[in-house]
């Protein structure tokens, strides 16, 4: 197993080594495709490759066409099998701070909850890979507070770190019966406004987490960026009366989520390439904006 | 010297000859002068020598000449330069004096206060007039108050400002440094001008003391070498009067007595700060000067900066300051610097929640969802070809279908080749060709072609074996039995293993062979060449011989 994962790690490596040759050969296909489809001379540059390439492309279909990336690579079973999450916390968790896991739970199809102990990273992320688990969840607080979330792509998956904020939890709603239960249908997505290339990989690693819903399902959950801070909502819709009217009713916990870091590499490997990281301190963050246009 | 002639008019009594030559120019009518005559100029040469001599006196500084050097053979220049030099150094003091004159009534002029009447009111004729004439029994008393001058001479030039700004400053340095240097030479040329100072202070004293206390100064002179600390230094001291204006003037009275006792200026700086604290609420900011003030205001900042520094400093200027190191809610006081770059977090209002549920109804109503889509996935198996069943009845007869397959299988007729089918051979081919290739990698020994189902080609297989499917992994091992490999007993040694005794008994076996092979020949060629039947072999045995295309290996029968 070890063996293995040791292999497959090297082959993901190497994969996204080899990316930009990959670009490069895309490019020039490419043009030669386009050359050839607007009935332009072939650039003189592509003249000797032409004939090889030529022939690649005609038997390139849909999937070949486009250049696999390591991104592609980390999701590419995503769609054929449903997410498998595994949820827990910092150490010590205080009171609100379980309660949230637990909300957290009902709001991730196929996620179990695991109470923390003292158990290091490293073997929850070991045991999590040969479980077949897809993807693990951690929450972080400060003083019953919950502030930060850590969503860690399982083979060697992309890890994402968010900081919260404005969360109010079901737990806050005093009222248990106006609140009623919480519906465990494989939910709609709405990801609005995530225009940049950031933006889209963000949308995809939390996309990810959630299985393919059935057409017709009520439940939805929104991740809505407005200026770089996600805002999470919940809702479950009712149609009652004619089409136009669509009722919509708040369930489940609310919260902001503030991306500050992507990894190349899962949470416990400390030396992984960061793809991106959030710098707070330029003085020019304050006019950027990196998950939207 | 003749008596001055009044101004008013009066008997003129027979002058001198000098004087008389004066006089003779004085009157001579205006054309006179425009033709040269050399009566006029004897007259003026007389009168100008009677001139000079009569001012020497008054000179204060030592001129380079004592009389006037006007004879037949000098030039009318070189008398106007000496008369230059005389007369320069002489006339910014007249004016002055005259100018102060002016200013007084001229019943002062004419007073009896001052002892020297007459020299004063020959101040005011011109110079070229005759000049006074003193008591030998006031220059005394001029002349002990002299030293005492020195000072409060300063401060009446300053007074006399203007005059010195017009006449350039030379005079009245001149004149200082004479007063320090020799004094008991010039007595006499002095004496007028102390009079005149003597007679102008009074005169100040007098004349600006508007309170008529007519206090008389004993000292008329102590005044003029007053310093400052004479002026403001000792007001501390004495006990303050209610403002007014003229205090200054009184002080300086003060000032003078004060001068005659001589106090150090170190004292009064002393006396002046342990004075401070208990004068200065009684004292009004009126009373200290300008420089008093900022000097003042200065000491208070010295002292406040000095203290700062001796104290330990605020927890802001200290390094990394934890809670415990500061007082209690200080952070909240003071203004910490720094730019948060990012913002706060955005607060949710009913609007913003608003604006997102807006939002999640409109995808709602197009029903365009940002979920996860199911990838195709591949077909992993070819789609099984459905043979489709003519219902229609067959054209052939049975006969002639076993005919066409006969002719098929012998060879006769070739069967009809479709485009699809050859296609498919061609495909069928490439096929087996990739299979072989992955899987000769991926099993552990090496496996060669397999063997193509030709008959044309010898191989030494079993039959059983060639109607087996033959397994591909097949090394030339598993061809063979070992005994067909090797028959024989074991033990079989090299050369270089044999022992001694084994090289002989080899060699006598080859002997014993080659003898019995030799009887043989003999015997057959006497029988004459029978053929062998089988050969004898002894050893290894059957050895098969097929050609293996790639490896194009022989291996004959023996």
């Amino acid at each position: 197993m070890l063996r293995r994962t040791i292999r497959e790690r090297r082959e993901y490596l190497y994969r996204k080594n080899l990316e930009a040759k990959e670009r490069v050969l895309y490019d020039k296909k490419r043009k030669i495709r386009e050359a050839i489809t607007e009935e332009r001379p072939i650039p003189t540059e592509l003249r000797n490759e032409e004939a090889e390439l030529r022939k690649e492309i005609d038997l390139e279909d849909e999937q070949t066409a486009v250049p696999r990336t390591h991104e592609d690579d980390e999701y590419a079973n995503a769609s054929e099998k449903d997410p498998k999450i595994l949820l827990t916390t910092s150490r010590g968790p205080s009171q609100p701070l379980t309660q949230f896991a637990k909300e957290l739970k009902l709001i991730f199809p196929n996620s179990q909850r695991m109470n923390r102990g003292s158990q290091v990273i490293s073997e929850i992320i070991e045991a999590a890979r040969k479980s077949d688990f897809t993807d693990v969840i951690l929450v972080h607080e400060h003083r019953g507070k919950p502030d930060g979330l850590v969503v860690c792509h399982l083979p060697f998956g992309p890890t994402a770190y968010f900081g919260l904020s404005n969360v109010v939890t079901r737990h806050d709603i005093k009222d248990k019966k106006a609140i009623g239960k919480v519906s465990e249908v494989y939910p709609h997505l709405v990801l609005h406004n995530f225009s940049t290339k950031l933006g889209q990989r963000t949308a995809n690693i939390l996309k990810h987490l959630f299985p393919v819903p059935k057409p017709d399902s009520r439940r939805i959950l929104s991740f809505v960026n407005q200026s770089d801070y996600i805002v999470f909502r919940h809702h479950v819709y009712q149609q009652q009366g004619g089409p136009g009217s669509i009722e919509l009713k708040e369930v489940g916990p609310r919260f902001d989520l503030l991306l500050y870091k992507i990894k190349l590499g899962t949470h416990d490997q400390s030396e992984a390439q960061d793809e991106w990281v959030l710098r707070p301190y330029m003085n020019s963050t304050r006019k950027r904006r990196y998950l939207a246009d | 010297m003749a008596p001055n002639p009044s101004p008013v008019g009066g008997v003129l009594e027979p002058l001198p000859p000098a004087m008389e030559a004066l006089e003779r120019l004085r009157t001579a009518a205006p054309p006179y002068y425009l033709t040269p005559s050399p009566d006029l100029a004897r007259l003026a040469r007389e009168a100008s020598t009677h001139l000079f001599s009569s001012l020497l006196p008054f000179c204060t500084n030592p001129l380079p000449l004592d009389r006037l050097l006007a004879d037949e053979s000098f030039d009318a220049e070189q008398i106007w330069h000496q008369i230059e030099v005389q007369s320069r150094p002489l006339l910014p003091v007249l004016r002055r004096d005259l100018r102060r004159f002016e200013k007084m009534a001229p019943e002062e002029l004419l007073g009896v206060k001052v002892p020297q009447e007459d020299g004063r009111g020959g101040k005011e004729e011109k110079d070229l007039e005759a000049e006074d004439m003193e008591d030998p029994g006031e220059e005394e008393e001029i002349l002990e108050d002299e030293q005492a001058e020195g000072g409060e001479r300063n401060v009446r030039r300053g007074g006399g400002a203007s005059d010195s700004l017009l006449e350039g400053n030379e005079s009245d340095y001149s004149e200082d440094g004479r007063d320090d240097e020799d004094k008991d030479e010039d007595e006499d040329e002095d004496e007028d001008e102390d009079e005149d100072e003597d007679e102008d202070e009074y005169l100040i004293e007098h004349e600006y003391d508007p309170q008529g206390d007519g206090r008389e100064n004993e000292d008329p002179d102590s005044g003029l070498f007053a310093k400052y600390d004479d002026f403001f230094g000792d007001k501390n001291k004495k006990s303050s009067q209610p403002g007014d204006k003229k205090k200054k003037w009184r002080s300086s009275n003060k000032l003078e007595q004060s001068d005659e006792e001589k106090e150090s200026p170190g004292d009064t700086d002393i006396d002046d700060r342990q004075a401070d604290d208990a004068e200065l609420d009684s004292q009004d900011d009126e009373t200290l000067s300008t420089f008093e003030r900022q000097s003042r205001k200065l000491k208070s900042e010295i002292e406040q900066m000095e203290k700062e520094n001796l104290a330990p400093k605020t927890w802001a200027m200290l390094g990394e300051v934890s809670a415990a190191k500061r007082p209690k809610n200080s952070a909240l006081e003071v203004d910490l610097d720094f730019e948060h770059n990012r913002g706060p977090p955005p607060i949710i209002t009913e609007e913003s929640t608003d604006i997102i549920e807006d939002i999640i109804l409109k995808r709602i109503r197009e029903g365009h969802f940002d979920d996860v889509q199911r990838a195709p996935s591949l077909p992993s198996k070819a789609p099984k070809e459905l043979k489709e069943l003519d219902d229609n009845k067959s054209k052939k007869g049975l006969a002639e279908i076993y005919e066409e397959e006969y002719a098929q299988t012998t060879g006769l007729a070739s069967a009809p080749l479709s485009s699809s089918d050859e296609l498919k051979k061609e495909a069928g081919a490439l096929f087996k060709r990739l299979c072989l290739k992955l899987d000769a990698l991926s099993h552990f020994h090496f496996a060669p072609k397999p063997v193509i189902e030709d008959l044309s080609i010898q191989a030494n297989i079993p039959a059983l074996a060639m109607e087996e499917v033959a397994p591909l992994a097949i090394s030339d091992a598993a061809m063979l039995a070992p005994e067909e490999i090797f028959s024989g007993k074991g033990d079989v040694k090299e050369e270089a293993e044999l022992t001694q005794a084994d090289r002989k008994r080899r060699r006598a076996k080859k002997k014993r062979k080659f003898k019995a092979e030799e009887a043989q020949k003999t015997a057959k060629k006497a029988r004459g060449n029978k053929n062998l039947d089988r050969p004898n072999v002894s050893g290894l045995g059957n050895h098969a011989l097929y050609v293996d295309e790639e490896r194009s290996l022989f291996r004959l029968d023996w």
